[in-house]
């Protein structure tokens, strides 16, 4: 078939509208290894990682369980971590009888312990549902991570979100391409320090919110 | 999902990332991060040099098989399944332009699991391409190694029934090549890493792409 010289070009404008914001990821590090460092804390005292979001972003919230509880680099133990939005008798039940916004919050009050972390991904920030998420699981306790795009929205703004990581694009497509990233590198370091509290305890929390205290005793995790 | 990589020796997690005996987060594990952002931008950059024309001429393909009435249809394992989800939601509720009938395999776990029960995890895609899809439909299997034998399965059976065939493989690409060279596949997108986490984010990269050219081929 001969291509179009219009669908060629917007090949070439696609990828470059991607790598700019791709770049500005990395002036993020400092926030995303603080983050890493507070969950690694929190899955080390048998916390567990609750993930949420809408739409697309659902599918990254089961991707993130995924890549906790099914390691794919052979030797990485398995950590708790469940993803709300794969529920869907739940979330239209709740949905259809307490408005959606309160899917995931009503998810988080009847699952989560205090010492639980809670993390909510809308590209826009805009997401109600999310963002009532991640205020409920504040409210009891939970360490709260945001990722989301554009100007942020009522999300990066809220008092109910711990750390927030804003993808530096207004288009939806390549803020979830930033989010992708962003979370294999926060899996990643999550486990270069699990593992180092493993085997020597647990540093001093520096300027971590760990107020709460863990939801109960370490229970054993597998090993895989 | 493939298991390419090996955990870093403790020595080699030391030499990475020194910090760890001392108090407060560090460069080092900073660093650690611009190092993957550096690897994943550079890679988005090969895609874009290898597969510029095929990128478009598939997208012209689909938005053809569109226009004419087919469906499109998703599907892979793990971490690939929810970027199988991620296609078909983008297709059918698109942040913009026109909604185009889209399903993901793997959405249905009573299907699935009745499916690999009684017939077996190889055949759970092959057999739902069997009952839904028809000439003309388009089927869309993602894999991180081009290997899953699932996969394979579904898209010799897409091939059998004229559907248009497209997949995303890693690495080499895996059967996937294989599948390519015997013309089971009408077009495959190998992204050239060995890390099975810069291949789904380079892959997510890909069918964005394509959802934006066949958006882009079917007009406003």
């Amino acid at each position: 078939m001969p291509l179009t010289s219009t669908a060629r070009l917007a090949v070439d404008d696609a990828f470059a509208r991607r790598q700019g914001a791709g770049r500005r990821l990395a002036e993020d590090s400092e926030l995303i290894s603080r983050a890493c460092r507070d969950m690694a804390a929190r899955f080390h005292r048998g916390g567990k990682l609750i993930v949420f979001g809408s739409g697309g972003a659902g599918t990254d919230a089961s991707h993130i369980a995924v890549e906790f509880m099914h390691p794919v680099i052979v030797g990485k133990r398995a950590l708790p971590s469940i993803a709300l939005s794969n529920d869907v008798s739940t979330v239209t039940g709740v949905g259809a009888r307490n408005g959606l916004a309160e899917a995931f919050a009503h998810q988080v009050r009847h699952w989560a312990g205090p010492g639980d972390m809670a993390l909510g991904v809308s590209p826009d920030g805009r997401c109600a549902t999310v963002l009532r998420g991640l205020e409920q699981a504040h409210e009891l306790g939970l360490f709260t991570l945001a990722l989301v795009g554009g100007d942020g929205g009522p999300i990066a703004g809220s008092a109910a979100v711990d750390h927030v990581l804003v993808a530096g694009s207004a288009d939806p497509a390549v803020v979830k391409e930033i989010h992708v990233t962003a979370y294999h590198v926060l899996w990643e370091l999550v486990h270069v320090f699990h593992a180092q509290y493993a085997v020597h305890g647990e540093p001093a929390p520096a300027g971590v919110h760990e107020g709460a205290g863990a939801s109960g005793p370490a229970r054993p995790e597998a090993d895989r | 999902m493939g298991r390419a990589e090996e955990a870093p020796s403790p020595e080699g997690i030391r030499r990475l990332y020194p910090f760890l005996h001392g108090g407060h987060v560090p460069v080092e594990v900073d660093g650690s991060t611009a190092v993957k952002v550096a690897e994943i931008v550079a890679l988005r950059e090969r895609v874009a040099e290898l597969y510029a024309d095929r990128l478009a001429e598939c997208a012209e393909a689909m938005a053809g098989a569109f226009a004419a009435g087919g469906r499109l249809f998703t599907f892979g394992n793990g971490g690939s399944s929810t970027d199988a989800q991620q296609v078909a939601t983008t297709f059918l509720n698109p942040w913009y332009g026109r909604p185009l009938p889209a399903l993901s395999l793997t959405s249905d776990v009573a299907v699935v699991t009745a499916l690999s029960n009684d017939a077996g995890f190889e055949v759970v895609f092959a057999r739902q391409l069997a009952a839904l899809g028809r000439a003309g439909d388009i089927a869309f299997g993602l894999s991180t190694s081009g290997g899953s034998g699932n996969l394979v399965q579904a898209l010799e059976e897409a091939s059998r029934r004229d559907m248009l065939t497209v997949g995303l493989a890693g690495h080499l690409g895996g059967r996937f090549a294989e599948l390519r060279e015997r013309g089971v596949l009408d077009f495959l997108f190998v992204i050239p890493s060995s890390s099975v986490h810069r291949i789904q984010e380079a892959q997510t990269t890909a069918y964005h792409v394509l959802w934006e050219l066949t958006q882009h081929a079917l007009g406003p």
